[in-house]
């Protein structure tokens, strides 16, 4: 076999992905743009900056802010990472709701909290985008105050702010 | 090669190598066909590629495994096939190496996360399993006699 030979093989082999892969995406409901959101300076990283929409005009975008909202003593934190991610350290007073654990914590919650009981949501900082879902999921099952702290429990550690551990 | 001409002895054990690579790399492709945000994420966690080359190599290359798999099950170009996943498994492992080498921790995205769940592969698992698929599918790139199983070739692919 030629190299020619098989280099026309690779490249209809590529071609033929690379044409499913484009039509695949821009029909399935899933599809992504093919430029994503990734510059952790300008907010969380995303493939999909419309998914996250919604709760974008909700962010606390510095931790001295979250902690002025932590200080007043009226706003509860939510932690949305793992609960052995939690454990291992939280913003003090903070509970935890991991998103894939929504639907059976949020009864809690709601008889806990009234809706507009004043809510933060945090995740790994800019590189998870959980907070944001979270504050989605919240927002509609009625709570109407949610902001999302955006660089999360590394912000808040990494600025010297006090952490809890279970 | 003949067109007439009898498979070889190892035509088998070239078809079980095929068929498994072939296996690997469509079971690999299917999470990250069916969730291209989440293969962007991992991606992303890398740390080597351009943010604008992120959100397309999370759309294409899931399909490229995918494509390449069906072809080594199909027998469709099975050499070219073979090439592409031997450049993909070398690529692969010089990601794995190079954050090994640093230090950083990283997803290999290559299970459901359910899966995952059950055992965290560490990257040295990760070079491990790549070598082992890489021993497997470079006697398919350089098998030159008549295969078995193969629907759509040219003599010698």
């Amino acid at each position: 076999m030629k190299a020619i030979d098989l280099i026309k093989q690779i490249f209809l082999l590529l071609s033929a992905a690379l044409v499913l892969a484009l039509g695949v995406n821009a029909v399935s409901p899933r599809g992504i743009p093919w430029y994503g959101q990734w510059d952790e300076a300008q907010g969380v990283v995303t493939a999909d900056q419309a998914v996250l929409q919604p709760t974008l005009d909700f962010e606390i975008p510095d931790a001295s802010t979250a902690q002025r909202l932590h200080a007043s003593g009226q706003v509860l934190f939510i932690d949305s990472r793992t609960a052995a991610d939690f454990r291992e350290g939280h913003i003090p007073g903070a509970v935890s709701l991991p998103v894939g654990e929504f639907d059976r914590q949020i009864e809690a919650l709601q008889t806990r909290y009234d809706s507009t009981h004043p809510i933060v949501t945090y995740c790994s900082g800019r590189s998870c985008q959980d907070s944001h879902i979270l504050a989605q999921r919240l927002f509609e099952v009625g709570f109407e105050n949610v902001s999302v702290f955006i660089d999360g429990y590394p912000g808040w550690s990494g600025e010297g702010y006090p952490v809890e551990t279970e | 090669m003949k067109p007439n001409e009898a498979f070889g002895r190892l035509a088998w054990i070239e078809l079980l190598l095929r068929w498994s690579v072939g296996l690997a790399f469509v079971l690999a492709s299917l999470h990250k066909v069916a969730h291209p945000a989440d293969f962007a994420q991992i991606v992303y966690s890398y740390q080597l590629f351009p943010a604008y080359t992120i959100n397309l190599i999370a759309i294409v290359m899931p399909f490229v495994e995918l494509v390449t798999g069906l072809a080594l099950l199909a027998g469709v170009y099975p050499r070219a096939a073979a090439s592409i996943v031997n450049g993909l498994l070398v690529t692969f492992m010089f990601i794995i190496a190079v954050n090994l080498m640093r230090g950083h921790d990283f997803d290999c995205g290559c299970f459901p996360t359910f899966i995952s769940r059950l055992y965290t592969d560490s990257p040295t698992n990760m070079l491990i399993r790549n070598t082992i698929l890489l021993a497997c599918s470079l006697p398919v790139m350089l098998y030159r006699r008549r295969r078995r199983g193969v629907i759509f070739s040219t003599a010698g692919s």
